[in-house]
């Protein structure tokens, strides 16, 4: 099976090519880091918005109260449309291809591109939401401290992540948040040292849902360098050129192209 | 050698078609970068590749920008696993013999 990356071939196979001309384009996570960037910027600006909105309403000021109002309605209305606007797509993806520049574009994910997410799958997302809102409520209604709210939400999404990682094949740097986020949770359940304190409370989860994904973002980036120059130099060695004289004897039979065996 | 597709013999589309197997699909500047050919000799093999039907040519548009994917038709595939497949063949002939 020549596609098979599964196989096992000697060193120098040119087979192996397959290998890695799937893991870079599994460990290309510009994309991704572009996306990072949009997102942690909407939710600083919502976050910027709340904190004006509680002291404006503390101090009694109407009008900073009504503009922060507003202001925090309209970042997370920029933070909705972002996640589903077709311009969006367009634009990370035109920043992304800018960014790889010379690298150009390659894409794996080992699926039928026209086959959507299993419906089953696709139900799991609608009660990521589902089960955050009642997380929200359990706490807001004092049923739950707000300190189990990071295991709270560790218990869905780190097996729904991995789910939905291992579906979509992506590279093993892919696997790291889901699973630094369950070893977060397991560490504040045991009580270890890697809680905020109680005036900075809502780090306890913001904080590990943005460090851990630019953790796996870089390591993607930095394995993909790797892959990268593996599979050049893999792709350039394994399948030489024929010798000039072979190769120019080619070219007068072949319209141009390099000689034909 | 004689039953080897020649279309795929060529060093330089083996590496492409082998290179496209790996993946969904791929851009010119990719395999440009990977290949190491010129951008006369790529196209030069791309066309070939076309129009023996071992790759199709995508065109999409990003906004106003124009984009040219390739990838390996099942016809592309099939013929690569048995151009490995014969090439391994004559490999293990030719250790039998020594």
């Amino acid at each position: 099976m020549t596609t098979s990356a599964k196989n096992q071939y000697q060193a120098g196979d040119p087979r192996q090519i397959v290998r890695w001309a799937r893991r870079y384009a599994q460990s290309r996570t510009i994309s991704f880091l572009v996306q990072w960037v949009f997102i942690v910027v909407m939710v600083m600006g919502i976050g910027l918005a709340a904190s004006l909105t509680q002291a404006a309403h503390q101090e009694g000021k109407t009008a900073t109260f009504a503009l922060s109002v507003i202001f925090m309605f309209l970042a997370a209305l920029a933070l909705v449309w972002f996640s589903v606007s077709r311009w969006s797509g367009e634009l990370v993806f035109s920043i992304t291809n800018w960014l790889y520049g010379r690298e150009g574009y390659v894409s794996y994910s080992g699926n039928d591109p026209d086959k959507s997410l299993p419906l089953w799958l696709t139900g799991l997302g609608g009660g990521l939401l589902a089960y955050h809102l009642l997380g929200a409520l359990l706490i807001s209604f004092n049923y739950m401290h707000i300190k189990y709210m990071q295991p709270w939400s560790a218990a869905y999404m780190t097996p729904y992540l991995i789910l939905m990682v291992v579906y979509q094949r992506l590279g093993f740097w892919a696997w790291l948040w889901p699973v630094l986020y369950g070893l977060h949770a397991v560490a504040l359940m045991l009580g270890l040292p890697v809680r905020f304190g109680r005036e900075l409370e809502l780090f306890n989860i913001i904080a590990p849902i943005f460090a851990y994904g630019l953790i796996a973002i870089l390591v993607g980036h930095a394995y993909s360098r790797y892959a990268l120059r593996k599979l050049k130099s893999l792709t350039q060695s394994s399948i030489p050129e024929y010798d000039d004289e072979a190769s120019d004897a080619g070219e007068e039979k072949d319209g141009g192209s390099p000689a034909n065996g | 050698m004689d039953d080897l597709d020649r279309t795929i013999h060529e060093p330089a589309r083996l590496r492409i078609l082998t290179l496209l197997s790996g993946v969904d699909e791929a851009d010119f500047s990719f395999l440009l970068n990977t290949v190491g050919l010129t951008k006369g000799n790529l196209s030069s093999h791309m066309d070939k590749l076309e129009k023996a039907g071992y790759v199709t040519i995508v065109k999409t548009f990003n906004g106003r920008i124009p984009h040219t994917d390739f990838r390996l038709t099942p016809e592309g595939r099939s013929a690569l696993e048995k151009y490995w497949e014969e090439l391994d063949a004559i490999r293990a002939m030719h250790d039998a013999r020594e």
